[in-house]
């Protein structure tokens, strides 16, 4: 078509270039920080080679809470995908009660994240809150919730559960809602109860909205930072210390700026490469299983 | 069969709402308390537990002592989520509808590519920026400051509308826009006087994730806003560490989460009226 | 005056819509561009509208390349197949739509919307939304739009395709009439039915993989088909093609299938040719024989597909004659009706003396 060029332009080049700017520049500076020997006692902008990079080799707890983060992150993906994806299936036939559920499931989500936070901290108070009080009550006992490493973990584990499942819920929702009924009849036809009408013909048909689900929750749940500060500030020690927050510590209280920075860039590589492998692994499944 | 069924249906369904409930019955309860409520251990009734007061209540807007001043936060949270927003809507959706209806090519580099550009500063971890905003801002002296939030927070937002509006605008047929320019419309008319009118459902749900999104962030409001400036998440988790009684910090909670709460109705309401469902079946 | 398209190709990397088309386009009239589905139709007739890129080519008028005028400065109307109005206007802004973006005194706006709706029976119907409507009535709205401002081209793609039979007829007719007085602007109709082609009688192109196969008037582009492609995109059912031979005297079809050369073949050598007759030149009953393979009736016609000696054949015949696939059928070929195109290229060589079509005066 003739005469588009500027047009073209007009609508792309302002937001890309606003994002470039404001991305871009600390991208490529936090790279020469990463360079530099930046840090509370000697502040400022000196070069220092790849020193940074070589003190994250030997960084166990680094590692450590990279592994962590995997762990936590898959944990809380996989149960909201198991929660959501039950709930949906229950719900998903009777309109009212899909409506009612659908504003009472989504109220989490819209939640922010940290005030919430500050409210679990209260729930799970070791004796004044009413998380052991119900623990007492179901005959189990004061659980040590924040100041055993295991239990922290899945206090984090739970928070996270309750905020961002209601968001696999509504993905999920809107993927069967958007199925073909056909399928659904042929298997009726056939005499198929509810389990294998699911294993041979919902979860088939879902599965690419399942995958892309998964990834979005992942990507989101490999940021976890801020429910981990309020309600354990990564403890008991460093039991619930996920890189984010390692970094936010080396950075923003230990004041090791270009160490930090240096931390910044590998764990940014690290995701990157590590989300993009997830993501073609998915898709070649997807496409493996004729989605 | 069916029975059992449908009384684990109802469990199950019963079960979790009272697990989403659960919190905000809390915070509502110990909003009430006060030191006798709290001390002695988790109390649950007003009258039957404790004895309640509005102490909390009447402290949040700043008069008498041992109060938190939430509106200003409040306000604060608010100049900057909308403006963030408006702009990252406006500018996302030009982009989206670039994106969605030209061919960009610029060496290898085509649409897909860019729009994978976009959308992966999802990806970002909000710590890797932190530093660099932190140290970039306050060369420009925008720290603590309403603009420097802004500037920020229009680079979160802008991937999120970008994201909505391109899958939007990619479902409305191409012969649409054809017809307008037939009619004489050059591209910029056709967007605005066609295209726009018939996008209203993708900028709602566009707008929507902008706000909530930008709304709840606290990272970015902490680390790059201390006294001047402070926003609602800020305000709220800074009481969580100063020796604040239960009931006032729960109130405050509950008062930041409740915008929130009436979005989300307003959202179900829209939803069901299937311009986001999807299937109209 | 006359549009020149001097060697137009259109392509998306190694896949070609057009291919260095060279027609000529009359300033005024009906042209009807008919071709199989994938010919290249809606590409042609979006270069027109300036809204496909082309990767060579030049659409000329007095002198001036009409291709490097943007779509929103040209002066065209288009109806789609699948009906396309504006959903978040009522007919009436739908129609004058156009008018508002030229820039229209609100009284020549109102002048012409009046001719419009009166012409295409939408006065009732002004306040509402094309939603509302039916299929029918959306594509005359669209229909509207694209007639409501003085345009050089009215184009329409398969306009009818997604309308049911009855409709289809009914605005066919109506078609003829709004175009026959289209004297200062080319309508260019795009369609893959030959009957539609014929009902509108304008001018026609036969397109073909992106290739211009033959142009002419309709009755000359009906009774003699330029080649085989021309001869099966022009018919419906398409024209039977058989390959045969021309030998001692007689027409040699297939093993049991022979007859004495029909008088306009006289002067043809004996060789091999590939023959074609239309399916309605073939009546049921006579002495050659073929299985029924599949067998319709459409209406009042019956449409049978024969199976001789393993090659395909159909048959139309007025009436309904009830027949099962299996049964064995005589049937008789009006040799006086027989073409013959060259066994290699598909040229016509020899056509059939001229006689009017189905009964109308030509």
């Amino acid at each position: 078509m003739y005469g588009l060029s500027r047009y073209k332009l007009f609508f792309l080049l302002p937001g890309l270039l606003t994002l470039l700017a404001i991305i871009l520049f600390p991208l490529i500076f936090t790279i020469r920080v990463s360079f530099s020997g930046w840090d509370a006692a000697s502040p400022g902008l000196n070069f220092i080679g790849g020193g940074n990079y070589g003190r994250i080799f030997s960084d166990a707890r680094f590692w450590e809470s990279l592994v962590r983060l995997g762990f936590i992150a898959t944990a809380c993906v996989l149960l909201e995908y198991v929660i959501a994806f039950a709930l949906a299936l229950l719900v998903w036939h009777q309109v009212r009660l899909r409506r009612l559920t659908r504003v009472l499931f989504l109220i989490p989500m819209m939640t922010t994240p940290v005030v919430m936070a500050v409210i679990w901290r209260t729930i799970f108070h070791e004796s004044l809150g009413p998380a052991n009080d119900l623990m007492q009550f179901l005959g189990i006992g004061n659980v040590a919730w924040l100041t055993s490493a295991g239990w922290a973990t899945v206090v984090v584990i739970l928070v996270d559960v309750w905020q961002w499942t209601p968001f696999m819920f509504l993905l999920l929702m809107a993927g069967l809602l958007s199925l073909p009924k056909e399928p659904f009849l042929a298997a009726a036809i056939d005499g198929a109860g509810p389990i294998r009408t699911f294993f041979n013909v919902t979860f088939p048909a879902m599965a690419p909205i399942s995958a892309g689900a998964v990834i979005i929750r992942l990507i989101e749940a490999s940021k976890i930072m801020e429910t981990i500060y309020v309600v354990t500030s990564g403890g008991p020690g460093t039991a619930t210390e996920t890189s984010s927050y390692y970094i936010f510590i080396r950075g923003l209280r230990d004041f090791q700026i270009g160490y930090a920075a240096a931390l910044s860039i590998t764990y940014l590589v690290i995701m990157i490469v590590l989300l993009t492998i997830i993501a073609k692994l998915l898709a070649r499944y997807l496409v493996k299983s004729g989605a | 069969m069916p029975r059992l069924f449908r009384i684990i249906k109802t469990a199950a369904i019963l079960g979790w709402s009272a697990f989403v409930i659960a919190p905000f019955l809390w915070a509502l309860t110990t909003s009430f308390k006060t030191a006798n409520g709290v001390t002695a251990g988790p109390t649950y009734l007003p009258y039957v537990d404790y004895e309640p007061s509005l102490a909390a209540w009447k402290g949040l807007f700043g008069s008498g002592a041992g109060s938190i001043d939430i509106v200003q936060p409040f306000a604060a949270s608010m100049i900057v989520t909308l403006s963030a927003s408006a702009i990252s809507l406006i500018l996302g959706t030009l982009a989206a509808y670039g994106l969605s209806r030209f061919v960009y090519k610029a060496g290898p580099i085509g649409n897909n590519d860019l729009t994978f550009f976009f959308v992966s500063q999802r990806i970002m971890p909000p710590v890797v920026l932190a530093i660099p905003f932190f140290l970039m801002l306050g060369f420009f002296g925008l720290l603590d400051t309403i603009l420097g939030l802004v500037i920020v927070y229009i680079a979160l937002l802008l991937p999120i509308a970008v994201w909505v509006m391109v899958d939007f605008f990619n479902n409305i047929p191409r012969e649409l826009d054809e017809t307008a320019m037939i009619d004489g419309c050059t591209p910029i008319e056709t967007f605005w006087r066609v295209i726009l009118p018939n996008s209203l459902p993708g900028l709602v749900v566009a707008g929507i994730f902008c706000i909530v999104f930008g709304w709840n962030d606290f990272f970015f409001a902490f680390t790059l806003t201390f006294t001047e400036t402070q926003l609602l998440p800020v305000a709220i988790v800074s009481l969580n560490s100063s020796v604040t009684p239960w009931w006032s910090l729960s109130a405050s909670a509950l008062v930041s989460v409740a915008p929130l709460i009436v979005v989300a109705f307003l959202v179900e309401r829209y939803l069901e009226k299937g311009s986001l469902a999807g299937a109209r079946k | 005056m006359t549009y020149a398209i001097r060697n137009l190709t259109v392509a998306d990397g190694n896949a070609i819509h057009l291919d260095g088309l060279d027609v000529e386009l009359p300033a005024s009239g009906v042209v009807t561009v008919i071709g199989r589905t994938l010919s290249g139709k809606t590409t042609f007739l979006k270069v027109l509208a300036g809204l496909q890129a082309v990767r060579s080519g030049s659409l000329v008028r007095d002198g001036v390349d009409l291709l490097n005028i943007p779509a929103w400065k040209r002066r065209v109307g288009m109806v789609y197949q699948q009906f396309v109005n504006y959903p978040h206007l009522n007919v009436r802004d739908n129609i004058v739509f156009p008018l508002r973006r030229a820039g229209c005194t609100p009284s020549e706006i109102e002048a012409k919307l009046t001719y419009v709706s009166d012409l295409l029976g939408l006065r009732p119907y002004l306040d509402r939304r094309p939603a509302e409507l039916s299929g029918g009535q959306q594509q005359r709205v669209a229909l509207a739009r694209a007639l409501v401002k003085d345009t050089d081209f009215l184009l329409l793609d398969e306009p009818l395709v997604n309308l049911d039979y009855k409709l289809r007829e009914q605005l066919r007719d109506e078609f003829r009439r709004i175009f026959r007085d289209s004297r200062d602007r080319l309508v260019v109709y795009a369609t893959t039915e030959p009957a539609e082609a014929m009902i509108l009688q304008g001018h026609i192109i036969i397109l073909h993989e992106g290739k211009v196969i033959q142009t002419g008037d309709y009755r000359d582009v009906f009774h003699y088909p330029a080649n085989t492609i021309a001869a099966q995109v022009f018919n419906d059912p398409p024209m039977n093609l058989l390959e045969g031979e021309i030998a001692g005297g007689r027409m040699i079809l297939g093993p049991s299938f022979e007859t004495p050369l029909p008088a306009h073949f006289s002067t043809l050598a004996p060789d091999r040719y590939t023959f074609g007759l239309r399916a309605t030149d073939l009546a049921l009953g006579g002495d050659f024989s073929a299985v029924v393979a599949l067998a319709e009736v459409n209406g009042s016609l019956t449409v049978l597909h024969l199976d001789l000696d393993g090659r395909n054949l159909v048959l139309e015949e007025e009436g309904v004659h009830l027949f099962q696939p299996g049964d064995r059928i005589g049937f008789t070929p009006d040799s006086a009706r027989f073409y013959a195109f060259d066994a290699t290229t598909g040229t016509l060589i020899a056509a059939p003396p001229r006689r009017s079509v189905s009964g109308q005066k030509d």
